[in-house]
């Protein structure tokens, strides 16, 4: 999964399209940023001197360590340092950000100053101003790859640095400039997260097209108490801990990537993650409230109702509703059933109507009506 | 899908006739003027301006309100906001209404040059070969009449060389004629420190387009991109920058032109973006998707081909103290035939309800914005 953001770095930007750009968040609790930093740029280098990205070359602006630093560390991983002016360019923001010693030596202080011979490094003695950062890059830049179509790559050492210098809104725009200059092919950078507001983060996140994120294993709450737990979580978190990259794609959906790292003599390797750690999009559809599958509880339960129909005719007398049912019925039918058939006949006799003649002379059925009989 | 269409079809109509049919609205058509093809009369005395997406029309009742303000919360993992955008404006070229953009870029003319043109009827024809196909499907006597008028507001639409809202292919530019007129305003907004230059200038726009009880047409349109964008210098005003959605808001009540302003919540401060969203008259917001995610893609059908989430949040009721409640309010991103931006309701399998919190409570699926609760 690094390997795919370093491929992405490596293949660049499309015509018309602004350059691909990787932020690297690292934290107090995880703080191996850097070693990330340097394993993409040690294999953007590799790609480019095998002449297998987009870009020829790669401007490094180095804000947290020397260019010295870059040079052993290139000659540690097996560069030629010698030709490497061709293909790389420091810019020196470390060792004369904001022009002290130039006004040491106006203000008569001190007479004579050492210079530190930089190989293939330019300075840059005010880190304030983002015009002139951006013009010295895209200067060195045009060095290396010439005018015209070919691009290069640049690499910002820690931009949390120049945060502390200059407002976010110019450091926004620096990096947007960057990264819709035709002449680069991609551009990444470090940030320690935690040195910023959440503002910050959210900016550099805007504005990159690939976030990667170095995380502890598990975030303790309290860091700050050393039992034995805690002293095991540490050691694991000493030289080991996630890797998690989110890629905005072209298609306009976003790519989410963990991995495993771990720290062997300051050179990074990356393998799959050993745990499962899914996660669950869920929260991002509006939650229906029906559910209309059944669990296999309620499968089991659905078996066991008995529906009214169906529950008589097991022995019990068939009962139909008529509607006529009075209190005293229903009174009656709360007594025992064991008593059976009979005294349910007996119940259904209350409601009889008894007919009984008044004399068997009379004609049955006569028509007449009996008030004809009084002499009126 | 072709009876999920129908469905979705006749239920959208029923809908539209019950508003016609209703004792308290006033009894105007809902096919707009022959002589002002870009504006629709709706009810309640308002006058509808097509969003240049059909399906966001549909959804809306209409479409954009004159003198209301929409704002768009974007997602800054995705661009999906710019498909809204594009839409919008290039269906005022094609309508002649004249139109101001802003943009946060250097050169905002570039971005004319990527407005979609309208389809060509040819390509409509997947659309209008369905009712052909419903004649197949038995449909109860009392649904009908429902269909036959559906038929003739499709007739209608075909006849006349303008229709209120165009079907936009996304894969074709707009044709150079509509972009050379007079009617095409652009502001970069990267570089300005204070917003009364832009207010000054939105207020000299609007006012060719004022409110009298007279005729409606002229009809403008506003479309501000990314207005809270990092590298603007004036990004770091919160309180500015809130005042002057204010005071549009207030010019557009008197005028006949609607104002789109598309803005990353993420960037902003959680209060400022509640602010915001207050401010709105028409809220909806675009959310990016995961790539290859297994889950989402068993829970959703038609996963693979969408391309992000639009919630609508509010729509304007400006005349009305009715509020809109829709059936839906999620709906997929997706791009008929690579080329039309087409709105589908979420299919999705129902989710256990008792795992409780609803859809506005619920977080965002990136990890960088803190967009908070995203309900009223």
């Amino acid at each position: 999964m690094a390997e795919s953001i370093c491929r992405a770095l490596r293949d660049g930007a499309l015509e018309g399209e602004h350059a691909p750009a990787l932020t690297i968040n690292d934290c107090i609790a995880s703080p191996f940023g850097f070693n990330v930093f340097t394993h993409v740029l040690t294999q953007l280098s590799s790609y480019i001197l095998a002449g297998k990205s987009q870009s020829r070359g790669l401007v490094l602006v180095a804000l947290s360590r020397s260019p010295s630093f870059y040079v052993d560390l290139l000659k540690q991983r097996g560069f030629d340092v010698a030709s490497s002016q061709k293909w790389i360019q420091i810019l020196d923001c470390y060792t004369d950000p904001l022009g002290w010693k130039d006004r040491l030596v106006e203000s008569g202080n001190i007479a004579h100053l050492y210079h530190e011979a930089s190989s293939g490094a330019s300075l840059c003695k005010n880190v304030k101003d983002m015009d002139k950062l951006f013009s010295s890059i895209i200067e060195l830049g045009k060095g290396l790859v010439g005018q015209g179509k070919v691009r290069f790559c640049v690499a910002i050492d820690l931009v949390s640095e120049i945060f502390r210098h200059a407002s976010i809104s110019s450091v926004a725009g620096l990096l947007s400039n960057l990264r819709s200059n035709d002449q680069v092919s991609s551009i990444f950078w470090l940030s320690h997260s935690d040195l910023h507001e959440e503002r910050v983060t959210a900016v550099l996140g805007y504005i990159s097209s690939m976030v990667a994120s170095v995380e502890p294993f598990n975030q303790s709450a309290n860091g700050q108490r050393c039992n034995r737990e805690n002293l095991s979580l540490l050691e694991r978190n000493y030289c080991k801990g996630k890797f998690h990259a989110r890629f905005k794609r072209r298609n306009g959906r976003v790519r989410v990537m963990t991995e495993e790292f771990r720290i062997e003599q300051s050179v990074i390797n990356f393998s799959p993650l050993s745990s499962e750690d899914e996660m669950i999009n869920r929260s991002l559809l509006p939650k229906v409230q029906f559910s209309l599958q059944l669990s296999e509880k309620e499968q089991i339960d659905r078996a066991k109702v008995v529906l009214p129909f169906e529950h008589q005719g097991n022995g019990k007398p068939i009962e139909i509703y008529d509607g006529r049912r009075s209190l005293a019925d229903s009174k009656n039918e709360a007594a025992p059933v064991a008593a059976g058939v009979l005294q349910t006949n007996e119940n259904s006799s209350k409601g009889e109507i008894i007919y009984l003649r008044d004399s068997d002379d009379e004609r049955p059925d006569s028509d007449e009506d009996p008030d004809d009989d009084l002499d009126i | 899908m072709h009876i999920q269409n129908v469905v979705e079809r006749v239920s959208i109509v029923m809908a539209t006739t019950k508003s016609r049919t209703s004792s308290f609205s006033r009894n105007l058509t809902a096919v707009p003027s022959s002589t002002n093809p870009g504006l629709k009369y709706g009810p309640n005395g308002t006058i509808f301006m097509s969003s240049g997406i059909p399906d966001l029309d549909k959804i809306l009742g209409g479409g954009f309100p004159l003198g209301s303000l929409v704002m768009v919360m974007e997602d800054a993992e995705a661009p999906h906001h710019m498909l809204l955008l594009r839409n919008f404006m290039s269906q005022g070229l094609v309508h002649n209404q004249p139109l101001l953009y802003a943009s946060p870029s250097k050169d905002p003319k570039g971005f004319l040059g990527t407005l979609p043109s309208p389809g060509s009827a040819k390509d409509d024809k997947s659309r209008v070969r369905d009712p052909e196909q419903e004649k197949g499907l038995r449909i109860a006597w009392q649904y009908k009449k429902y269909f036959g008028e559906h038929q003739q507001s499709f007739d209608s639409n075909k006849d006349g060389k303008h229709e209120y809202c165009n079907d936009f292919d996304l894969r074709k530019p707009l044709e150079r004629h509509f972009l050379n007129s007079h009617h095409i305003d652009c502001v970069s907004i990267q570089e300005t420190q204070d917003l009364a230059a832009l207010r000054n200038r939105c207020a000299t726009f609007l006012t060719q387009f004022p409110r009298n009880d007279g005729n409606v047409s002229p009809a403008g349109r506003i479309a501000i991109q990314s207005f809270c964008s990092p590298q603007c210098e004036y990004s770091n005003m919160e309180w500015d920058m809130l005042s002057f959605i204010r005071s549009l808001r207030s010019m557009i009540r008197s005028s006949n032109a609607v104002v789109f302003l598309t803005f990353p919540p993420s960037i902003l401060s959680p209060s400022f973006s509640r602010r915001w969203q207050h401010m709105a008259d028409t809220l909806l917001s675009v959310r990016a998707i995961p790539d290859e995610d297994k889950e989402l893609a068993k829970l959703l059908t038609g996963y693979q081909d969408m391309v992000g989430l639009l919630n609508v949040q509010k729509v304007a009721r400006i005349n009305t103290q009715v509020p809109v409640i829709l059936e839906a309010t999620t709906f997929s991103v997706k791009l008929r035939k690579r080329r039309f931006l087409v709105l589908e309701c979420l299919n999705q399998a129902p989710i256990d309800g008792s795992s409780g919190s609803s859809y506005g409570t619920s977080a965002t699926c990136s990890g960088t914005s803190k967009s908070g609760t995203l309900d009223f």
